[in-house]
């Protein structure tokens, strides 16, 4: 009796065992065929060709994006050689490679990857990037290929390769313009001023005041000329010559230039903040400044006045301000007074070019800043410009 | 200019070439004045070719850069690879503002590099500074 209870117990627990190692092996089949779904899901979904070849280069699997992107159906491909898809010179020397690195080990583009040609079907080819990995299923070795078409990459690259080659071909044609242009323009220029000199001169008893006067009159003109041309020629240069950047301390380059401008006395220049550290071409730096504060200088229209240059910070950039109590600038001439050659005052009036405050706006732009206008009639204008702040930690 | 030796002007334009006249005058530099309009006509001249055969060596040559037929720095580079010639001192007198102009002279062995002025009374102070300079500086040998 005793017996058989025994042994029916013990078949129970042996039962209850079966029945835990089968539901565990039922659990772990689930996570298998779920982990298979879930890669198989990764290479169905890839919309590049992940190809895997064995150690002779045959092909063990391809996914859908392969037939998409090379055209042969996956019967066409697995069992053949890789080098099926791949044009001369890499069709021949493919073989070579895979020797090569079955002996040294020496990796050439596993785990580096590198743009090479594939060919299709249809016998056309085109340009791909490839990364290949190296994987083992027991003792057997597997190298994986994720192929990327770069075609449009490719074709984008040389449209932006020739773009750049016109691009350098007419500007160093119009460096050498400018400066033919000057140099040309120049030389009757100098000619006229030099006569007129001598004109009067040589003379001088029997020109008459008006004559004498009509002849200075000339000269200003010659000389207003030669700023003019000097003005093109340096407006044409921001933006083709490189930029020379360097640490520069804007307070004292302010200082230095307020100092040069030898404003009269009855107008006071006057620095209001500490002004900061920046990133700049100096020879801009300075330019940018000259003209602002001359400017203000210059075109104050009252008996006395005053100049403030200040600065702010404003995250990324920083905001300089130059601003005068003077006469001011109508609305409808703020838009117009950056361009080139437009000035507001008559002519003779004053030595303005034009050319001034059109390229302070060339160089504000050329290093990234933008430059506007503020201002009242009466009350005076402020001129507001950004320097954008270094990436680099000070 | 402290010698007695004639100056060569290498110039082509006629107002460029009163300038200097004019400014020699202004100076009271008395030493006599040769004009040639090109770099081809400068050799000779300095050779003592026809129709130059009864030049004198001048002691200092004025060299405008932009002439036609030989420019200014051709003729300056055959002039300073001549034994007999490269020690008679050269300023370059021109308008070109050009880097690229300035480092060649320089590099060639220019006495000097200076900007025309386009008025008269600075090229007149040019000129100037051009004798005082020759006046302390030695003559150069022979």
């Amino acid at each position: 009796m005793n017996d058989i209870r025994k042994t029916k117990a013990r078949l129970i627990e042996e039962h209850e065992k079966l029945q835990i190692e089968i539901a565990e092996h039922k659990r772990a089949e689930n996570a298998l065929r779920e982990s298979q779904s879930h890669l198989q899901g990764i290479l169905l979904a890839s919309v590049d060709p992940i190809i895997t070849i064995d150690e002779r280069g045959t092909i063990a699997t391809v996914n859908p994006a392969t037939t998409q992107i090379f055209g042969f159906e996956a019967i066409e491909l697995v069992g053949q050689n890789v080098k099926l898809i791949m044009p001369e010179p890499f069709h021949s020397e493919h073989d070579g490679y895979l020797d090569q690195y079955l002996k040294t080990g020496e990796k050439h583009i596993i785990g580096i990857g590198r743009e090479v040609i594939g060919r299709r079907k249809d016998g056309t080819v085109f340009p791909l990037h490839l990364a290949v990995s190296e994987m083992r299923i027991e003792d057997r070795r597997f190298f994986c290929g994720i192929i990327r078409d770069i075609s449009d990459l490719k074709r984008v690259e040389l449209e932006l390769r020739q773009k750049t080659e016109q691009l350098e071909a007419a500007n160093a044609e119009l460096q050498d313009f400018a400066y033919v242009v000057s140099h040309d323009l120049k030389a009757p220029l100098r000619g006229i001023n030099m006569l007129a000199d001598w004109i009067a001169t040589d003379n001088a008893d029997a020109l008459s005041a008006e004559g004498q006067e009509n002849l200075v009159l000339l000269k200003k003109r010659t000389r207003r000329m030669d700023l003019l041309i000097d003005g093109i020629l340096k407006y044409s240069r921001i933006g083709r010559q490189a930029l020379k950047l360097e640490q520069i301390d804007s307070h004292t380059l302010v200082r230095e230039t307020i100092d040069a401008l030898a404003a009269p006395q009855n107008i006071s220049i006057l620095i209001v903040d500490s002004l900061p550290l920046v990133e700049y071409d100096v020879v801009h730096l300075l330019q940018v400044f000259q003209n602002l504060i001359g400017n203000a200088v210059q075109h104050l229209g009252k008996p006395s006045g005053e100049v403030l240059v200040s600065c702010c910070d404003v995250g990324n950039f920083w905001e300089f301000s130059v601003r005068d109590n003077g006469i001011g600038i109508e609305e409808k001439y703020l838009k117009q007074i950056f361009k080139i050659f437009e000035t507001l005052s008559k002519p003779g009036e004053s030595q303005s070019t034009g050319i001034g405050l059109a390229l302070v706006k060339k160089i504000v732009e050329q290093h990234g800043g933008t430059v506007r206008v503020k201002s009242v009639p009466e009350e005076g204008s402020e001129f507001i410009f950004t320097i954008r702040k270094q990436e680099r930690p000070t | 200019m402290t010698n007695k030796l004639p100056i060569l002007l290498v110039e082509n334009d006629p107002v460029d070439i009163m300038s200097v006249q004019r400014s020699l005058e202004e100076n009271n530099v008395l030493n006599d004045l040769s004009v040639v309009g090109n770099g081809e006509e400068g050799l000779a001249f300095l050779r003592k070719e026809n129709p130059y055969s009864a030049a004198f060596r001048p002691g200092l040559i004025l060299l405008d850069l932009q002439m036609p037929r030989m420019n200014g720095l051709e003729f300056l580079k055959i002039v300073k690879s001549d034994d007999q010639l490269k020690r008679i001192p050269v300023v370059v007198l021109t308008t070109s503002q050009e880097e690229s102009d300035r480092f060649e002279s320089f590099d060639l062995g220019v006495a000097g590099y200076i900007i025309k002025p386009v008025d008269f009374h600075k090229f007149v102070d040019v000129v100037r500074v051009i004798r005082l300079y020759w006046t302390l500086s030695e003559q150069s040998p022979n």
